[in-house]
């Protein structure tokens, strides 16, 4: 069944349309419009659900010139991931409301919202690579503006720029693969078919990456987009922006770290998996999620603060996403569906419950915190379901999907030589879950053994914060008894599109019932996590010293170390370039010009020609011209400005009369005309300002070796443009000329140009001229208005501030002001 | 044809022009944008080509008959014509904004200036 267009539409439109007049809703309906963004969300939702099992390309055209269009490919693993972002959003709406109660910049907070679901949908359906990066870049922006909601707070501030230059960055290389992609995809996807079609390429996905490895670019390529997705969904060593992006408002940070913004990158390699599957595919992304995995649920062990924890556990949880789409065996593609799926419920729950502790206790210090179940008996119960689900315990949701990821590891050694990596990657694999397991168990613990004396007021949630974390930790339950559920309704279709041979392979998941490698290890890691429980303090404090004594380990490290470099070498650079004085500006200005020119002249191998065919003016125009020559080196020794005055004019007329030589009636009598107001003009204001000499000749050297360069590289230019001129008259002149008198009913070419062909150009010109006599008459005039206000203006000052000093300042920044 | 003689010309007041701009005196620095787009203009116009002015090579027809004659580039002569207008513009402009900034600030030295801010 194909996709409609129109609801297609709708569903990414609806988030941007509502969020452009979110200060209306604000105005409206004040707090509650969290509830109309909940329904924005549940239209999105419900709209998406009519779309449950179709397939296929729908397109608008957009710029149909470059063949870029708006290209959505509907199938099972758009679906799921655009299911997940909207029904996540709506419960994410719900909770807000709430939990924001009292905040002020709600209209920022949800237009911003509302734009980043449309964008996290947009990506989910676009099947165009320029509309995916256009939205791909949209979800940093509306991150950047989530993160730093809290506008005044530093710490915000850091966490927002930093997501921005992280994700911002990576989808930029993300656009260069793009293009190299599309480069190889025009000549495979044929014609009558845009290169930019992802659709079309996963169509064909073994012609695609023939070509590719022909074209020598598979691995650029690959590298490229697996930047790209490593930025999004925080793969080490660029993992770091997601833990401090844990300063966003914390529904944020439940829709970010669940369903949306992290998913991107895995939602993205689950895509192209097809396309690149491969042995270098395997040993880039298993190993990177890999390594990620275990990284990450070190450092989340080793984390104070409950979202901290999670922050750093979600980097962890798409490490293992990320290997499980590494192998390319079609359990991979099962551990990378699934658990995306169970993942999304999970962690969005989790977060909440974060959210709901946080509020109530008025801490996020793991050590202040513990012994919730007494006041928090409903929110204990429910972090039960998911925190376990979160650490792989059976029988809870979580814990098919690592089993799946434990398979795969085994597995991939069927499929691809890996040498040492063959059992390494099952042990890293076991290592990274014992870690999972560990931390899993100390959120839990949040509710057990002793409250701390510091926590002797916890209010109860009220119930509408609730609803949403019960929701999801429902739906983990539901999971957790009968995964084959799940996997029927919509993992299955996600697999089909992500695996590399599809439709060859049915899913089964449940709670196994004879031993295979994959249980094994499993038993090992949920074993070596519970037994390491008790002493996971000291494994907090070991993990912590050690960043401490080798900071560069540390990314943040990283990151600060080039941030701050980059900022000082800017500010030298402006001191340099952007100093306030004219000569500094003109100078950098017309080097690089001549530089640039000549260097492209040096690289085109324009060759200066040498062929002196006697004089190329006439003989009294190159004596008038080296007249004017010799007028310009007057204007520049003039020592008063009436000499340099008069000289200029002398060098004007000698143009005007060259222009008359020249056959160039028209111009002489403009360049005469003009030449004389000048004149005028100059006289006019000189004789208001006295003679000024210059005070220093210390830059004289200097200045003239800039304009030998200049006058070096006009000579260079009109030498070799002059040369390359067409013979004889040009066809646009030949136009001009014979459609003068029929068309223009005038004899006078350049005027019926003007005037006729070109009228509007003139126009323009006629406007410049005339904004230039308004500007002029405002500054003489304006100037006596200007005194008349401010003596007003500073009489009431002076009594204001009893003293003329209070007005000293009033007066040159009015000044400047009027200048401009 | 190369134009050694245009080439060189254009380049000196270039160069002339490019000196006046980096002066202290806003009043210089007017002078050098003058001198800078009076070069741009012969420029310009050499592109065109340059012929010695006749009765045959200045593009104003003789008649409203047919066959006209080929005269020189009219097209640069309009490009030309319409910037000297707008350079006129731009220097009376320039030059009332430095007699200003000196009614203002009691200097024209750009780095006394340039150092207030």
């Amino acid at each position: 069944m194909p996709p409609e267009l129109s609801v297609v539409l709708a569903v990414v439109t609806a988030p941007f349309a509502v969020a452009g007049v979110t200060p209306l809703l604000i105005r409206s309906l004040g707090e509650k419009t969290g509830y109309a963004g909940a329904a924005v969300a549940a239209f999105c939702f419900a709209l998406l659900g009519t779309q449950y099992g179709s397939e296929g390309t729908v397109e608008l055209a957009w710029i149909p010139s470059l063949e870029v269009a708006l290209r959505f490919y509907v199938d099972g693993w758009a679906l799921l991931f655009a299911l997940l972002a909207s029904g996540i959003g709506a419960l994410v709406f719900l909770y807000s409301p709430a939990y924001m109660h009292g905040e002020s910049g709600l209209a920022r907070y949800y237009a911003a919202l509302l734009a980043f679901m449309g964008s996290i949908i947009g990506i989910a359906l676009a099947a165009d690579l320029i509309a995916i990066f256009l939205f791909w870049e949209l979800t940093s922006l509306c991150s950047f503006v989530l993160i730093g909601f809290h506008t005044d707070d530093a710490s915000s501030q850091y966490a927002a720029r930093m997501a921005m230059l992280v994700t911002v960055g990576g989808g930029l290389f993300v656009l260069v693969g793009f293009l190299l992609l599309a480069f190889v995809a025009g000549d495979v996807v044929g014609p009558g078919t845009s290169a930019f079609d992802l659709a079309a390429m996963l169509n064909r996905p073994d012609e695609m990456q023939t070509a590719l490895r022909e074209a020598g670019l598979f691995v650029p390529v690959l590298g490229l987009l697996a930047v790209g997705a490593a930025t999004k969904s925080a793969q080490v060593p660029l993992h770091f922006w997601l833990p401090n992006a844990m300063a966003a408002p914390t529904p944020v940070s439940a829709f970010l770290h669940s369903a949306t913004m992290v998913k991107v990158g895995v939602y993205f390699v689950g895509r192209i998996r097809p396309l690149f599957a491969s042995l270098e595919w395997v040993m880039l992304f298993a190993t990177l999620g890999l390594a990620t995995m275990t990284i990450c649920a070190l450092l989340a062990v080793a984390a104070t603060d409950i979202k901290e924890l999670l922050a750093y556990s979600t980097a962890s949880h798409l490490g293992l996403m990320i290997a499980g789409f590494g192998f390319t065996s079609i359990v991979g593609a099962e551990t990378g569906v699934f658990h995306l799926f169970n993942h999304a419920l999970f962690k969005a729950a989790l977060f909440l419950i974060a959210g709901i502790i946080a509020h109530e206790t008025g801490t996020r210090r793991l050590d202040e915190l513990g012994g919730l179940r007494h006041d928090l008996p409903v929110t204990a119960f429910l972090t039960a379901i998911v925190a376990l689900s979160m650490g792989g315990i059976p029988p809870f949701s979580g814990f098919y999907s690592k089993e799946l990821l434990f398979e795969a590891t085994v597995e991939a050694s069927h499929h691809h030589d890996l040498g040492p990596l063959d059992w390494l990657y099952p042990v890293v694999a076991v290592f990274g879950s014992i870690f999972t397991v560990l931390y899993s168990l100390r959120f839990l613990a949040l509710f057990f053994g002793r409250q701390p004396d510091s926590l002797d007021h916890v209010h109860r949630p009220p119930v509408i914060l609730l609803v949403s974390p019960a929701v999801l930790a429902a739906l983990t339950a539901v999971v957790s008894i009968d995964p084959e559920l799940a996997v029927r309704a919509i993992v299955q279709a996600g697999i089909d599109a992500t695996a590399v041979d599809p439709g060859t392979h049915e899913m089964h998941v449940g709670l196994p019932t004879s031993y295979s490698p994959a249980v094994g290890m499993s038993a090992v890691a949920i074993g070596s996590g519970v037994l390491a429980y008790p002493f996971y303090d000291s494994i907090h404090r070991s993990i912590r010293s050690i960043p401490r004594t080798v900071p560069p380990i540390g990314a943040n490290w990283w990151y600060d170390a080039i941030i701050e470099r980059l900022t000082d070498d800017g500010a030298w650079l402006a001191s340099r370039v952007h100093n306030g004085l004219l000569r500094t500006y003109a100078t950098w200005t017309l080097t690089a010009t001549c530089v640039l020119a000549l260097a492209g002249f040096v690289a085109t191998d324009a060759a200066i020609p040498t062929a002196l065919a006697g004089l190329d003016v006439p003989i009294p125009a190159a004596l008038v011209l080296s007249l004017a020559v010799v007028a310009g080196l007057a204007v520049v020794t003039a020592d008063s400005h009436v000499a340099g005055i008069l000289t200029l004019s002398i060098l004007g007329f000698m143009i005007a009369i060259f222009y008359i030589l020249a056959s160039a009636p028209d111009l002489a009598l403009t360049q005469l005309v003009v030449e004389t107001l000048v004149l005028v003009i100059f006289l006019l204001v000189v004789e208001e300002i006295p003679e000024y000499y210059e005070v220093s000749l210390g830059r004289i050297a200097r200045d003239a070796a800039l304009s030998v360069l200049v006058g070096a590289t006009a000579f260079i230019t009109v030498l070799l443009t002059t040369d390359a001129r067409p013979v004889g008259e040009s066809a646009i002149a030949r136009y001009y000329t014979e459609h003068a008198v029929p068309e223009g009913g005038g004899q006078n070419i350049v005027n019926v140009i003007l005037v006729d062909f070109r009228s509007f150009d003139t126009l323009g010109e006629l406007v410049v001229i005339a904004v230039a006599a308004i500007s002029i008459l405002t500054l003489i005039v304006m100037r006596a208005r200007g005194d008349e206000t401010r003596s007003d203006e500073s009489s009431v000052a002076i009594e204001d501030a009893e003293g003329g000093s209070a007005n000293e300042p009033r007066e040159s920044h009015e000044t400047r002001g009027e200048s401009e | 044809m190369s134009a050694f003689v245009l080439a060189f010309v254009v380049g000196a007041l270039f160069a002339l022009g490019t000196f006046l701009l980096l002066r202290r005196d806003l009043i210089r620095v007017v002078w050098g944008l003058a001198i800078v787009s009076q070069a741009a203009n012969v420029y310009l116009l050499a592109m065109g080509g340059i012929e010695l002015g006749g009765f045959e090579t200045v593009p104003i027809l003789a008649s409203h008959g047919e066959g006209v004659p080929e005269t020189t580039d009219p097209v640069v002569q309009a490009l030309v014509l319409t910037a000297i207008v707008i350079g006129f513009g731009m220097t009376a402009f320039a030059l009332v904004l430095s007699y200003r900034v000196y009614e203002e600030h009691d200097t024209l030295d750009a780095s006394e200036l340039g150092d207030r801010e």
